[in-house]
């Protein structure tokens, strides 16, 4: 075995530059999986945080009567124990903020057209520690000075021809059911991209919403945002962890986490993962065919080298051992070479990232990216693909191998 | 009993829809330690005959038996074996390893064998290397070596595994008249030594000189078979 080892091994030294070629092949294979899978996981990572900040946070709580009827958006089922809630949160690990909301669906007016619009009313104090609008803000947030003051979706804005500082009607129905109309001033728009916030939402708080909506501090969801991690399967299991805790101890409460809130888009994920390997078994199956080729020109350059081998009393088995070795070399020097590139390269995408503002217009969840996007190390991932370009690499010098084997011995002998 | 007994030998090939005959019933006994010489104009058969005799080919029609054993019974695998126990060739145009070093080539036959652990493999290469006087080019690689030098040293891995039977086609035909005679020398001195059965195809009249027994193969054909008495003693 030893033997043929060494014979392969210099061989494969022997014609460096075919060697080289045919590694590269595969190196390029690799190095392009690493990359893609480290960019499009950094890429998920960056809309599922982006998810979670702007819209579904990490766990949502509710009643059971009120998730089975959230489309009316009710405001009969309110949270009774919010105040046991935020207690038992707040001892927690991990959790970084806890906010109410109560939704509502209201019209919007400006004396020429009437929209309906979906309402938020907000805690302005807690709601920055669970999600990120702030960064999305034109204008002013809430202020204290006891006025009714509203925030919109600037794609609504637009529509009603109203800008900051202006007035508008709002109308919705009390909890009581009964209508009621007021007017809010403008301190705020939100800009993003996302279809439901820009064209449909308003925002009002809850001191508000008192007067407004008769709320009398009803809440009817209880978002709760925990700490982001790295490594996206911590990140997972932190909130599982937290909402199975949650669910034992409030066992007739309504607890959702982000994966089912957001289950439509993280599918969508999967299925792009999907294609990233595809894509990276079509480079393979370019390499395979280069390493393939490469095996066949030495076994073709060494036909009589195999005939004095088979002479000398060398079984069929092991000339195939011979030439699998031959592609297994060059397998492991070009899956080496595209650990080297890909991680490598990497290293610059996980450390400095890529600026988001060059994926303008390209938003999979509809929701605007703000700073850089990192690609991530995917060690698993890493892992199987050196194994598999090596494999690919012997699979693929099996043929060839096998030829070899099957010449026969008077003829390889002649053979010029 | 002779070492080898080939019994009414044919060999046809096809080449499309015609057949050549390229032996046509060959009988021959050979015996343990002989110096054979087989030859005979080109095409007459030598190479295809040595090729039955070491079995990489096979007879269309006959057997060879060897030890009393038809080598037409065994299979693929049980021919492979054979010739890994038995014979070694010697190639008229060396056949070396070209990434092997003269020594590793030496030691390949031992390595394919299994038989020997690694200190007996180095004795008996070092041994045969000085025989063939090659003690030191025993590191250079193939493309270092001159002609007679590669041909000894296919000598050396020939004779490395003490076969009964060692098969040379043409084994002088790329070498200058000093150096075959070096080579015919060196095969002579294992034959007398440990009377090992050499059997060569030539065209070299010096070579024939040499021989034991000188077998000339017509048409596929034995046409004599004459054995000197004093061989290579003049
Ligand atoms: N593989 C083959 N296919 C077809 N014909 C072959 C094959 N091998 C040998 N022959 C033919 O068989 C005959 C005998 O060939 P062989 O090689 O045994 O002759 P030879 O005596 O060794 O000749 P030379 O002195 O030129 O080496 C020739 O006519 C040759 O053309
Ligand atoms: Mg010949």
């Amino acid at each position: 075995m030893g033997t043929l080892i060494k014979i392969a091994w210099r061989n494969v030294r022997r014609h460096k530059r075919r060697t080289f070629l045919s590694a590269l092949v595969i190196a390029v294979g690799l190095a392009m999986f690493i990359l893609m899978n480290s960019i499009m996981t950094g890429w998920d990572r960056a809309n599922i945080d982006n998810l979670i900040e702007l819209s579904t946070s990490s766990i949502r709580i509710s009643t059971k009567e009120y998730a089975d009827d959230v489309e009316s958006l009710p405001l009969k089922y309110g949270l009774q124990n919010v105040q046991e809630l935020t207690t038992f949160l707040q001892q927690q690990e991990y959790v970084a903020g806890i906010t109410p909301r109560t939704q509502f669906l209201g019209q919007l007016s400006n004396w020429e057209e009437t929209i309906p619009v979906i309402g938020q009313v907000v805690n302005a104090k807690t709601d920055p520690t669970v999600f990120a609008l702030m960064n999305y803000f034109e204008g002013n947030y809430f202020s204290d000075e006891g006025e009714n003051e509203i925030i919109l979706g600037k794609g609504l804005a637009e529509e009603m021809g109203v800008q900051l500082g202006d007035y508008i009607t709002l109308y919705a129905l009390t909890k009581y059911e009964s209508r009621n109309a007021d007017e809010f001033h403008i301190v705020g728009l939100l800009n993003t991209t996302d279809p439901n916030i820009n064209l449909n939402t308003i925002m009002i708080t809850y001191e508000t919403a008192d007067g407004f909506l008769d709320l009398e501090g009803l809440v009817t969801e209880l978002y709760v945002s925990v700490e982001r991690r790295v490594n996206y399967n911590l990140f997972v299991k932190d909130v599982q962890q937290l909402q199975s805790k949650l669910q034992s101890r409030f066992p007739e409460l309504q607890i959702d986490s982000f994966l089912k809130i957001a289950s439509g888009f993280l599918k969508l994920t999967e299925q792009k993962k999907a294609f990233g390997m595809i894509f990276m078994l079509i480079i393979l199956a370019i390499a395979a065919v280069g390493i393939f080729n490469s095996v066949l020109m030495s076994v073709y350059e060494r036909i009589r080298e195999i005939g004095v081998l088979r002479a000398q009393g060398m079984k069929r088995g092991e000339i195939v051992t011979l030439f699998l070795w031959e592609g297994g070399f060059i397998g492991i020097l070009g899956s080496i070479l595209g650990l080297i590139i890909g991680c490598g390269a990497n290293i610059y995408f996980v450390l400095v990232g890529i600026p988001l503002d060059q994926f303008s217009g390209f938003e999979t969840s509809g929701i605007p990216f703000l700073g850089r996007m990192h690609g991530e190390w995917n060690i698993g991932a890493i892992i199987f693909v050196f194994l598999f370009g090596i494999i690919v690499a012997i699979a693929a010098s099996y043929l060839p191998s096998r030829m070899a084997s099957k010449l026969e011995v008077t003829k390889a002998i002649r053979y010029v | 009993m002779p070492l080898l007994e080939l019994i009414n030998v044919k060999k046809n090939y096809m080449k499309g829809e015609t057949v050549i005959p390229a032996l046509r019933g060959v009988d021959l006994l050979i015996e343990k330690g002989d110096f054979l010489s087989i030859v005979g104009p080109s095409g007459s058969g030598k190479s295809t005959l040595l090729n039955i005799i070491g079995c990489i080919d096979t007879p269309t029609e006959g057997s060879v038996l060897y030890d009393g054993t038809d080598l037409s019974d065994l299979n693929d695998k049980e021919k492979t074996n054979y010739r890994k126990e038995n014979i070694s060739f010697i190639f008229q145009s060396f056949n070396l390893i070209p990434v092997l070093t003269a020594r590793e080539n030496v030691e390949l036959p031992l390595i394919i064998e299994k038989k020997f652990n690694k200190d007996e493999i180095h004795d008996k290469v070092t041994r045969i290397i000085e025989i063939v006087g090659l003690g030191d080019m025993a590191d250079r690689f193939p493309r270092e070596l001159s002609g007679g030098q590669e041909q000894r040293v296919a000598i050396a891995r020939a004779l490395v595994k003490n076969p009964l039977v060692v098969l040379a086609d043409e084994p002088t035909a790329n070498l200058d008249s000093g150096m075959s005679e070096d080579i015919i020398s060196i095969m002579q001195k294992m034959n007398e030594e440990i009377h090992t059965t050499f059997i060569f195809s030539t065209h070299d009249p010096l070579v024939q000189k040499h021989a034991e027994r000188v077998i000339i193969l017509r048409d596929g054909l034995i046409a004599s078979d004459e054995r000197k008495n004093n061989g290579h003693a003049d």
